[in-house]
């Protein structure tokens, strides 16, 4: 029975990754920008739903709030800060992602203070669930239900929809995008906003698992990135399965072999990125 | 390397470095430190810079050489020298090993493998608390004067001018290895690498060599580290410590002889004023001059010397032939 | 001119030198964490610091004490070493203080007794570090220290089995091993001792397998900063439901009980420093804490480590002047007593660390705050490691 329990503890710590990190995987793979700022924008989000919360907005709202902050960020930092960077090759992108997520951080410290900000949970969240054979924090069902249900309406909008279709085809070709009457910058800059936006929202609800910071996206950062490399990148059903099987890989460990745990994570990834260099799920625009 | 300076201007940082030894007696630790940096950074230009390998995981074999040294210096013999080579050594065995292991991928895979192994390699250093010191760091470390003749003292001249000699060995090593036919076929694969391949070139055996060698001097430098600080900590091993010498290298332009020098010098410097007058906010400065240089120097700070010096020489009339 | 007014001319000139050289500048470089996960003991010390230096001016007998602080961005040896250099060196500083992890004070014993730098350490809190050089004192607390009476009042109050879960460096592993001790000591067993590694994010499995032990309660040592509440709440959601008891040393410190919020309702944890304890100093140090710098403020560890730091210091500055050495103001500090926010203290003349009551407190709901509130005093602990590893 404690079997199941370390499968839902896995499998909640790995959705919390897997709505954090849909928007990297997004956004590296068609913007081809290696963007390490990817966790600052989950940090935005957090904080932005923490000052809600505490000005007493309920909350979805706050969460909801955050999200759109977070998103709007990220159109202004695409206009301004990433747009500049695509003719500038991945070394120059990697520095100023960096730079500005210590910039970030610095004014998060200067206003928030180095202590954790908790998110304090709603009622509905916060306590526990029969589930059959114990008790369970409603909180991490929460995520599980959540999670399932942004990959579903990822897999409608990028696999199903007009602007899945676009997406994908302006991903591919640019050029032949454009020629038949895409208008590619605008489709980048809101997918692009779209990613930090869950990235904000990934931020909120994982505030339970990944507690909020200043330090939080540089102490995450790596994360994120294995998650988008071992899944795939561009591919978000790939980061679907690499967070899920980090999340239980990461867990399972932690539960059976508690001292080896470290190294198993780092040897799994290992593993899996020899094996298929190229993600679980490359995406399919060949390089 | 492209030397557009020609022959004096050489000899400008080797001078302005010996000079520091003389009038900065303070802050010759500092000026170590610096040093220090520059060998870490020419290392990860070679790698990178040179090879096009885009390695997050650098870190790794300058932590190593760290620890090798550190540890060396405890358990076998205070011997700097010997202790230096031993940690280069290992250093480079382990650049061969993981070197070996994925430099078959490519772009933005190789990236990730390099931070999972830069990771791993971190775990273990912790891991093994009894030799490493896991967080406590290494402690204890003692080093024999330098050559049976030169103490390590607590002002730091000893531990600048070793630095400064080895700094400057491996040096004319890089510069001569890139500029033979080896160094010119790294060239030519992070350019394009099917044609390189196309005539012939074992492209796989150059990568892994010049990785190895990379990771060397990378451990010669953390080795130094060890040696002139007499301490090694785990942050040594962090993606942070990969991340700053990456930083490093940008900002004073890679693939330029002295570019490494130039980053380096800037970075200890500006990041030592800055904790200087705000400790508490010292990041922002750092972050915003990464995004100024970033969004206004193409090349790195040896972009503004190559300007100043055209400036100079539009006003001096003089017309020598360019690189 | 008559040797009479030379004379005067020169015993004139002499005073005003003497007088000059009497009011001087002393230097303190403090070293801490102010930037990255680690900042709020950077700031704790600086804030008690300026409480200090408001409730005493900023001069001791005419002399300016100067305080320089240095970021050494967390637990990174060879960082506070190279800033303690410059401290020394370029700064010319007369103390050296600060220190919030142990392996940052480690890496400085060479340089301090090389220099004859007397150094005070605010936080760092490993048994052995005062050893590693005859310039150390230490104001904080060490591990020992808290861990041995929490182990001693479980086997005394009816908890019989435990499983310690500690974080996986060596401040935890002070404390596993001196809670076990002392808790088998009374007559308890240890089921399991497990080690959670300092990146952890996500507890739940370790808890888990704690659960399925089922112990009667569990001795816990976090890391401190963000990860120490995510542990905690894991505890509220996964063992304080069954049953399982929490029993640590700081980490329901009263700045984090709002981030922890009820759950850490009835939780006992045993240590040096009581938010709530009655005494005037500590009253003070929370009128000023609060009035300076708003009125969430709370004090906490390291606030009373630099504040009672900078007392020592002052002590020194007063008695010897300015530029006192080393080996006086080390001499001064042996076997010095004094009253402190947290209590008595007393420094101990052969180890050069701090002999302090500890208490046992509980979690309680006090005017709509969660706050710790003492039930029991251990006057006076010395610290267990050095003890039982004599010289």
């Amino acid at each position: 029975m404690s079997a199941l329990t370390v499968v839902l503890d896995g499998v909640a710590y790995g959705m919390v990754l897997f709505i954090i990190s849909v928007g990297l995987t997004v956004t590296m793979g068609l913007m081809r920008v290696v963007n390490l700022a990817h966790g600052a924008f989950a940090m935005i989000g957090g904080y932005v739903a923490a000052v809600a919360l505490g000005a007493g907005v309920p909350f979805l709202a706050a969460a909801l709030g955050a999200t759109l902050v977070a998103g709007l960020t990220g159109a202004l930092a695409e206009a301004l800060i990433y747009r500049p960077l695509y003719r500038k090759g991945e070394l120059a992108q990697a520095l100023m992602t960096f730079g500005f997520t210590f910039v970030v951080i610095a004014a998060l410290t200067a206003v928030f203070g180095s202590n954790i900000k908790a998110l304090p949970l709603p009622g509905y969240l916060s306590g526990l669930v029969d589930i059959g054979y114990r008790m369970y924090p409603a909180y991490r069902l929460f995520v599980i239900a959540f999670g399932l249900a942004l990959a579903f309406a990822l897999w409608l909008l990028i696999d199903r929809s007009l602007y899945g279709a676009r997406l994908r085809a302006a991903v591919d070709n640019p050029r032949i995008a454009r020629a038949v009457g895409i208008d590619v910058n605008r489709l980048f800059l809101l997918t692009f906003a779209g990613g930090c936006a869950l990235a904000g929202l990934g931020g909120v609800l994982g505030s339970e698992l990944l507690p909020l910071e200043p330090y939080y996206a540089l102490r995450y950062l790596v994360l994120f990135l294995l998650v988008v490399g071992v899944g795939g990148v561009g591919n978000f059903k790939g980061s679907f399965v690499a967070a899920i099987a980090l999340g239980l890989i990461d867990t399972s460990a932690k539960y059976y072999l508690p001292s080896a745990a470290a190294y198993l994570f780092y040897g799994a990834v290992l593993a899996l990125l020899l094996w298929r260099p190229d993600g679980l799920m490359p995406a399919r625009s060949a390089q | 390397m492209t030397l557009r300076y020609g022959g004096w201007g050489h000899l400008l940082p080797w001078a302005a470095a010996l000079a520091f030894y003389f009038f900065g007696s303070d802050l010759l630790s500092l000026g170590t430190n610096a040093l220090i940096m520059v060998l870490f950074a020419l290392s990860l230009d070679l790698v990178l810079g040179y090879a096009g390998i885009i390695t997050m995981g650098h870190a790794a074999f300058f932590g190593f050489g760290a620890y090798v040294a550190g540890v060396f210096s405890i358990h076998f013999s205070n011997d700097p020298i010997a202790g230096l080579l031993l940690a280069t050594a290992a250093a480079a065995v382990l650049g061969l090993i993981t070197g070996a292991l994925i430099l078959h991928t490519r772009g933005v895979t190789l990236m990730m493998l390099t931070i999972a192994i830069g990771a791993l390699v971190l775990e273990v250093a912790n891991h093994l608390r009894a030799i490493t010191g896991g967080d406590d760091g290494l402690q204890g470390i003692r080093i024999a004067p330098l050559l049976g003749l030169f103490r390590f003292d607590l002002w730091g001249h000893t531990a600048y001018l070793y630095t400064l000699a080895v700094l400057f060995v491996w040096f004319l090593l890089a510069w001569r290895i890139m500029r033979s036919p080896f160094g010119r076929s790294l060239d030519g694969i992070r350019q394009n690498v099917r044609r390189m391949r196309a005539i012939g070139t074992p492209v796989w055996w150059r990568l892994v060599a010049v990785y190895s060698l990379g990771a060397a001097m990378a451990g010669t430098a953390g080795a130094l580290s060890a040696q002139t600080t007499r301490s090694v900590g785990l942050t040594a091993l962090e993606l942070l410590t990969s991340g700053t010498v990456l930083m490093v290298l940008i900002l004073g332009g890679t693939r330029r002889l002295y570019g490494s020098f130039a980053g380096a010098v800037v970075y200890v410097v500006v990041q030592d004023l800055a904790a200087q007058a705000d400790p508490f906010r010292w990041m922002f400065v750092i972050g915003a001059l990464l995004m100024a240089v970033v969004l206004f120097l193409e090349n790195g700070l040896m972009g503004l010397v190559d300007l100043g010096a055209a400036r100079i020489r539009a006003l001096s009339g003089s017309r020598r032939e360019q690189r | 001119m008559s040797m009479t007014m030379a004379k005067l001319g020169m015993g004139l000139l002499l005073a005003l030198g003497l007088g000059a050289a009497a009011a001087d500048t002393v230097k303190v470089g403090v070293i801490m964490s102010s930037s990255g996960p680690f900042a709020r003991w950077g700031e704790q010390f600086r804030q008690a610091i300026e409480v200090y230096q408001k409730q005493h001016g900023k001069t001791v007998k005419g002399n300016t004490i100067e305080v320089i602080y240095r970021d050494d961005g967390g637990p990174n040896p060879v960082r506070a070493k190279q800033l303690a250099e410059e401290l020394i060196l370029r700064d010319k500083v007369q103390f050296l203080a600060g220190f919030v992890f142990t392996p940052n004070a480690l890496a400085v014993a060479d340089l301090i007794t090389e220099a004859k730098m007397p150094t005070v350490i605010f936080n760092a809190a490993t048994g052995m570090i005062t050893r590693k050089s005859p310039y150390f004192v230490r104001t904080s607390h060490t591990i020992p220290q808290a861990a041995v009476p929490i182990g001693q009042w479980a086997a005394k109050n009816g908890i019989k089995r435990v499983v310690t879960a500690v974080s996986d460096y060596a401040p935890g592993h002070d404390a596993e091993v001196y809670f076990s001790k002392a808790f088998k000591a009374g007559g308890g067993e240890v089921l399991e001792s497990i080690r959670i590694p300092l990146s952890t994010n996500d507890f739940s499995p370790f808890f888990e397998r704690i659960l399925q032990q089922k112990p009667d309660a569990v001795f816990v040592f976090g890391p401190g900063g963000p990860p120490t509440v995510g542990l905690i709440n894991t505890w509220a959601s996964r063992l304080k439901p069954a049953g399982i008891k929490f029993l640590g040393t700081a980490e329901t410190q009263q700045i984090d009980l709002p981030k922890i919020g009820r759950a850490a309702l009835g939780v006992v944890t045993s240590f040096h420093y009581t938010e709530t304890v009655d005494n005037p100093l500590n009253k003070a140090l929370w009128a000023d804490l609060q009035q300076m710098f708003g009125k969430d403020t709370v004090p906490d560890l390291a606030s009373v480590g630099a504040y009672d730091g900078m007392h020592l210091i002052y002590k020194a500055v007063e008695r010897f002047g300015p530029r006192p050495t080393g080996d006086q103001a080390l001499g001064l500090w042996k076997g010095v007593a004094f009253d402190s926010p947290r209590g008595p203290v007393r420094i101990d003349e052969k180890t050069r660390d701090i002999v302090e009551n500890i208490y046992m407190r509980r979690v309680e709901e006090r005017d709509g705050q969660l706050v710790n509130v003492n039930f029991q005093t251990i006057p006076m602990v010395k610290d267990p490691w050095k003890e039982e590893n004599p010289e």
